[in-house]
């Protein structure tokens, strides 16, 4: 059965995490998306055979190009002709430079959706700031609400920007796809990463413009509103030191679930007083309603208490690692979410995968193709998009420019 | 001005809170989007922050922004007259968004069941998977966090692991909610008919983990101390090379990459290199000795300066140093103000700014539709669905 998006061709001219991770997605659903490697930036993370390259280039096909050279450049211009979609996220002006930048495609390609991802988007005094997720999380505000009263130094353990950027990346292309079957013309999209950051920090926002309000570090709690027992609590370790502790999350949200809880707690006498009677109180007495559920959590396993409370209809979930998820989900498990691709890498051997999160009952999408190698797939993109020969693409081999 | 790139498109939102956001995100593009309401309200008009004010109904700023661009119906499905309306309103959408438990899910389906829409788009995204062990577990926010493996990435050595700030999460699953109804609108275009799609907030929550499996899978190829999975440690990236350190004044984000070099330049000119100039931290065996010294220099040097000044300076050598901004300095930040980036929102009486575009189309601009009191769009929906009372 075809995916989704099959026949649709995207070039992509993405590096690190958030153009990839927007162009893994269009071809997990069937896009043919060639990636570009210019020779001189394929380093570090951006290096076809790091591990990190790997995890965001899956369902690509690979085409390498010396960009210094004018034929790679009229190459990659004829390529962009050919595009449904041209996408990168380099800052501002690098496609500009190599002569693919959207007043030029767009004069020879009228349906182009033409995507840029910079940091901080086309405009603007800090246009040509240098960011990257962390930068991100930092400036919008996540870095300092992720955290606890008085630190600062904290933030999202990951680069969640990065992720998100990816997927209103995707949003943005499908939109503008969309609009292009109406219209019949494409259009220049410029998404701004720090601009989809704040849109994270929107409620507080809207706060403050509204009320003035100061919004601090939230912790565990939800930061407007007031619901206890909310919390992450420690459970039996498995070992020494952090890497051997366990923790669970306890949330609360409605009374009849505080009731589950008291009940499997043995209704002790410390959670019949007045000051956890009701949602307000018990919201108000946080840390003393915390500290006694620690006391009652951290002698129990943390598997076998989420199963107990999740039965007794009170939301729990273990805090889960990666080794966790790959070994003791179900749902991981049964799905086969994270699965070994079928074909060794040529240089790296085996690689892996984590599949896509949306199941089309009609178009499903379970065909995954490993991450390329530097230039793996020149011969097939330039014969199917340029209808190049082989003796063509050698004698392009053979000038230094297609690796 | 034009009219946004999904102008064509009409979308019946029965979300919760796992994939409101995404519907949000579809609206604020120009979908017709109904949400319709219980006679007692949508329970998420109770979701704080409020508009402060003397009135006796509060207004939910939580609601008003992920409500944006909706259109507001009630429906009473106890009576045979609501069941017809959402019928009908099923027949007019192109595409379903729904929840597992949100209101008229359950009674949606039952109504599929008996009928052949062979083009609709029915999204379903549910905290697990149905078939799966934990498909009834109830998952809110900072549960399906913990599961689906953020939480265990963030806090320090000596905190909590901790959820991120609000609900971020379900914005993970709302857009790709999102991207699942445009998907499959993409291959109806193409293919003519619609399809049954299932979202699985749990997993949305696992693809977007960054290092976390690449730990799992390589971590030791990559004979990194900590093997196969990274204890969380504060803001320290993976890579080590980016930390968030504090300035005498303020915190910054500070990191020497993309290039060592043009760190090691600024660290000579402020006499702070120490041996970092000796050929060995160029041997590939001595990198992460060299991002570790690096750090440990820098953070000492970050203590005594100012982080505002220090990031301007950063950012003029083109280091992607970040200053740590609280809410209400992002609220004036100049970047936002010089793109006119916040926008006027009314939520009932009260005036005030919402976020602006997360993306900017040349040609048909993304907008942030009024937002709407419960059932402001009664009149108008029923004529428009052929409702003959």
């Amino acid at each position: 059965m075809a995916r989704p998006l099959e026949g649709l061709k995207i070039l992509d001219f993405t590096h690190v995490l958030a153009g990839p991770f927007a162009t893994r997605m269009l071809g997990d659903m069937g896009a043919d998306v060639v990636k570009i490697n210019s020779l001189d930036r394929a380093v570090g993370a951006n290096d076809p055979i790091h591990p990190y390259y790997i995890m965001w280039n899956r369902n690509k096909r690979a085409l390498a190009l010396d960009m210094s050279h004018e034929s790679a450049r009229k190459t990659c211009g004829e390529l962009c002709q050919k595009a449904d979609v041209v996408i990168d996220n380099f800052s501002v002006g690098v496609l500009d430079r190599w002569g693919v930048g959207y007043d030029t495609i767009s004069q020879v390609n009228k349906k182009v959706i033409y995507i840029q991802m910079s940091g901080m988007g086309d405009g603007g005094p800090w246009s040509k700031f240098v960011t990257y997720a962390p930068t991100i999380h930092a400036l919008c505000g996540l870095t300092h609400t992720t955290s606890v009263k008085n630190r600062q130094d904290i933030g999202i353990g990951f680069s969640y920007n990065d992720h998100q950027a990816g997927l209103h990346g995707a949003i943005a292309i499908l939109a503008g796809l969309e609009s292009r079957r109406h219209s019949g013309k494409g259009q220049r999209i410029d998404i701004s990463q720090f601009e989809v950051g704040v849109n994270f920090v929107a409620p507080s926002l809207i706060d403050h413009f509204s009320n003035r309000t100061i919004t601090e570090p939230s912790a565990n709690d939800l930061p407007y509103d007031e619901v206890a027992p909310h919390g992450v609590y420690p459970c039996l370790s498995n070992g020494e030191g952090i890497k051997g502790e366990n923790w669970i999350a306890i949330a609360c949200m409605t009374n009849e679930q505080w009731h589950s809880l008291k009940s499997l707690l043995g209704n002790p006498g410390w959670a019949e007083v007045d000051s956890f009677s009701t949602m307000s109180l018990r919201y108000k007495n946080r840390r003393e309603l915390d500290s006694n559920i620690q006391n009652w959590t951290k002698d129990r396993e943390a598997y076998q208490l989420m199963d107990t409370l999740q039965q007794a209809g009170v939301p729990a979930g273990v805090v889960q690692s990666g080794d966790n998820l790959a070994n003791k989900d179900p749902q991981i498990r049964d799905r086969e979410f994270l699965f070994a691709f079928d074909e060794l890498h040529g240089e790296v051997g085996q690689t892996f995968g984590d599949k896509l999160p949306i199941k089309f009952e009609k178009t499903p999408c379970e065909s995954y193709v490993r991450s390329r190698s530097l230039g793996e797939d020149n011969q097939s993109v330039l014969r199917d998009w340029l209808n190049l020969s082989p003796e063509d693409i050698d004698k392009n081999k053979s000038e230094g420019w297609l690796n | 001005m034009s009219e946004g790139p999904l102008s064509r498109v009409t979308i019946l939102d029965l979300t919760d809170e796992r994939g409101i956001y995404g519907a949000k995100l579809l609206a604020d593009l120009g979908a017709n989007v109904i949400r319709p309401e219980p006679l007692t309200g949508d329970p998420l008009r109770a979701r704080g922050p409020f508009i402060q004010s003397t009135d006796q109904e509060k207004q939910s700023i939580w609601h008003a922004y992920f409500c944006s661009s909706r259109r507001s119906i009630t429906l009473d499905l106890d009576s045979a007259e609501g069941s017809e309306q959402l019928e009908l309103l099923l027949t007019k959408a192109d595409i379903v968004l729904t929840c597992p438990g949100a209101f008229g899910v359950e009674r949606s389906k039952e109504i599929l069941k008996n009928k052949n829409q062979e083009e609709l788009i029915f999204i379903d995204t549910c905290s697990f998977r149905p078939d799966c062990e934990w498909a009834d577990y109830i998952a809110p926010d900072i549960v399906a966090g913990a599961l689906g493996g953020q939480i265990a990435t963030t806090g320090d050595a000596d905190t909590a692991p901790l959820k991120n700030f609000g609900e971020l999460n379900f914005m993970v699953s709302g857009a790709y909610t999102a991207i699942s109804a445009l998907s499959a609108l993409y291959n109806r275009r193409e293919a003519g008919s619609g399809q049954r799609v299932e979202v699985s907030v749990h997993e949305c929550i696992a693809s977007c983990l960054e290092h976390v499996f690449m730990f799992y899978w390589y971590g030791e190829a990559m004979e990194h101390p900590d093997g196969k999975v990274l204890p969380r440690r504060g803001s320290l990236h993976w890579s080590n090379a980016y930390d968030v350190m504090n300035a005498e004044t303020g915190s910054i984000m500070v990191t020497p990459t993309p290039d060592f070099d043009k760190q090691l330049t600024w660290m000579i000119e402020e006499d702070i290199h120490d041996d970092l100039i000796d050929p060995k931290y160029l041997e590939p065996e001595n990198l992460r000795l060299r991002v570790e010294k690096t750090m440990d220099q820098l953070r000492d040097w970050v203590a005594t300066k100012n982080a505002e000044d220090l990031f301007f300076e950063a950012q003029e050598r083109h280091m992607p140093y970040g200053l740590v901004l609280p809410i209400e300095q992002v609220a004036e930040n100049p970047q936002l103000v010089a793109r006119d980036w916040f926008v006027p929102y009314q939520i009932g009486e009260h005036k005030t700014l919402s976020t602006g575009a997360p993306y900017h189309f040349s040609d048909t601009p993304w907008k942030l539709g009024e937002y709407k009191s419960m059932n402001e769009d009664q009149v108008d929906i029923l004529n428009e669905i052929g409702w003959d009372s």
